[in-house]
């Protein structure tokens, strides 16, 4: 079975992130988002990764992920190029899969449990493919499944006024190589792209069966800023820390803190888990990094107060304001206009930004 | 809707047409691969089909 995650995306909802890298690499507990992903299919045996990119980033994730090999896969690149919908990424992969089964994982996803569920259903079914479902609060908003008593799929539909069940399709599938001849005969849809709702509904039309999985645990699409933040919370809620840096006497820990190597808490500041923080970054005296935090690498804060929120890297913080809720991207400098005159706030701030002061 | 792809024969990455249509001639996008891809590399019944229904390809 070979695997295949897709990461075309163009992120415009996590803007400004986005504006300097793809939203596949946006940390999650100081790890690239889509790393997650890789690990997911590793553990479920899947080694043979395809990596769908689109027009934004595709660089940056090569250079990120390489071959794979640092993480024990072996990644091809496939070039979608525009972003002409997710049947057409999977369509872009046929010569790599050759033949096989394959799982297909959207680039932005996070799940708690994995998806070894899914997969083992799979090759215990003679089925086309198997879908993973998750109930949701609001079904009308998303792509939901009608199931019939023994898991099977009978129905989708997309955003329904009046769904037949609450549960959704998160983006996950297992699909066998059967999927390539419906894509070929799909029209895109009204917004220009082939949808793999269609392709999917198209294998049921066409007589094939389709087999569910409910997916236990949390799972979330990091799609917009508040998503990356409670992706953060989840992962770091169930993190084995390892507090490898350097603690200053003085310095106060308390919970789970994951605490890089290289880096340092300096006397006088208090980190309260969970909280991670990456290489080469120093939590200077005063500061005070509550739980469900993250400070990315090369990143010094002094004097600040944070809280549920994600550093991304190489920022200097040295004002002593309480930030929380917040993304902060990478080179990010926050400091402090105490005694500057007149009154106020300084701000140098990018297109898209979204600040609350 | 037929999808097609070229693989690079020396690093391996796959591109689907309408990336090679829109530019004819590329570099690889591969990483510090450096072999030159084009739009010609397809098979001709691909490229007429891809220009038959080029609408399909673009957005
Ligand atoms: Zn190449």
């Amino acid at each position: 079975m070979k695997g295949l995650i897709l990461a075309g995306g163009r992120g415009t909802r996590l803007r400004p992130i986005t504006h300097t890298g793809p939203k596949q690499l946006v940390p999650v507990a100081n790890k690239p988002v889509i790393e997650y992903a890789i690990e997911d299919l590793r553990e479920a045996g899947i080694t043979d990764i395809g990596l769908v990119l689109g027009n934004k980033g595709r660089e940056t994730i090569q250079e990120t992920l390489g071959d794979g090999g640092s993480l024990d896969v072996d990644i091809t690149y496939i070039i979608q190029g525009n972003p002409l919908g997710l049947s057409h990424a999977v369509g872009c992969a046929r010569d790599f899969v050759d033949g096989d089964d394959f799982v297909v994982y959207l680039g932005d996803n996070i799940l708690k449990q994995g998806i070894d569920e899914l997969v083992d259903g799979f090759r215990e079914r003679d089925v086309a493919a198997g879908i993973a479902l998750q109930p949701v609060e609001h079904p009308e908003q998303f792509g939901v499944a009608d199931v019939d008593e023994s898991g099977m799929i009978t129905r989708l539909v997309e955003k329904p006024d009046e769904p037949p069940s609450d549960l959704a399709l998160i983006g996950i599938y297992v699909f066998s190589p059967a999927v390539f001849d419906v894509i070929e005969d799909l029209d895109p849809s009204w917004r220009g792209e082939l949808e793999i709702t269609d392709a999917i509904q198209s294998l049921l039309e066409y007589g094939h069966d389709i087999d569910s999985h409910v997916v236990e645990g949390w799972w979330k699409d990091t799609g917009k800023p508040e998503d990356i933040l409670e992706a953060n919370r989840l992962v770091l809620d169930d993190q084995t820390s390892s507090t490898d840096g350097t603690v200053e006497v003085g310095a106060e820990i308390r919970g789970d803190v994951d605490l890089d190597e290289s880096s340092v808490i300096r006397n006088g500041a208090v980190v309260r888990g969970p909280a991670s923080i990456g290489p080469d970054s120093e939590i200077g005296p005063g500061t005070y990094v509550g739980p469900y935090t993250s400070v990315g690498s090369e990143t010094t804060i002094h004097g600040a107060h944070l809280e549920n929120s994600v550093i991304i890297g190489n920022a200097e913080i040295s004002t002593d304001e309480k930030i929380i809720d917040s993304l902060i991207g990478r080179g990010v400098a926050i400091g402090s206009a105490d005694g500057l005159l007149p009154d106020g706030h300084r701000l140098v701030i990018g297109e898209h930004s979204d600040v609350k002061l | 809707m037929k999808i097609f792809t070229l693989t690079c024969d020396r690093c391996g990455t796959i591109v689907a047409a309408n990336e090679l249509e829109q530019r004819r001639v590329m570099k690889c996008p591969g990483l510090n691969c450096q072999s030159v891809l084009q739009f010609e590399d397809l098979a001709a019944d691909e490229r007429e089909h891809f220009f038959e229904n080029r609408n399909e390809y673009s957005i």
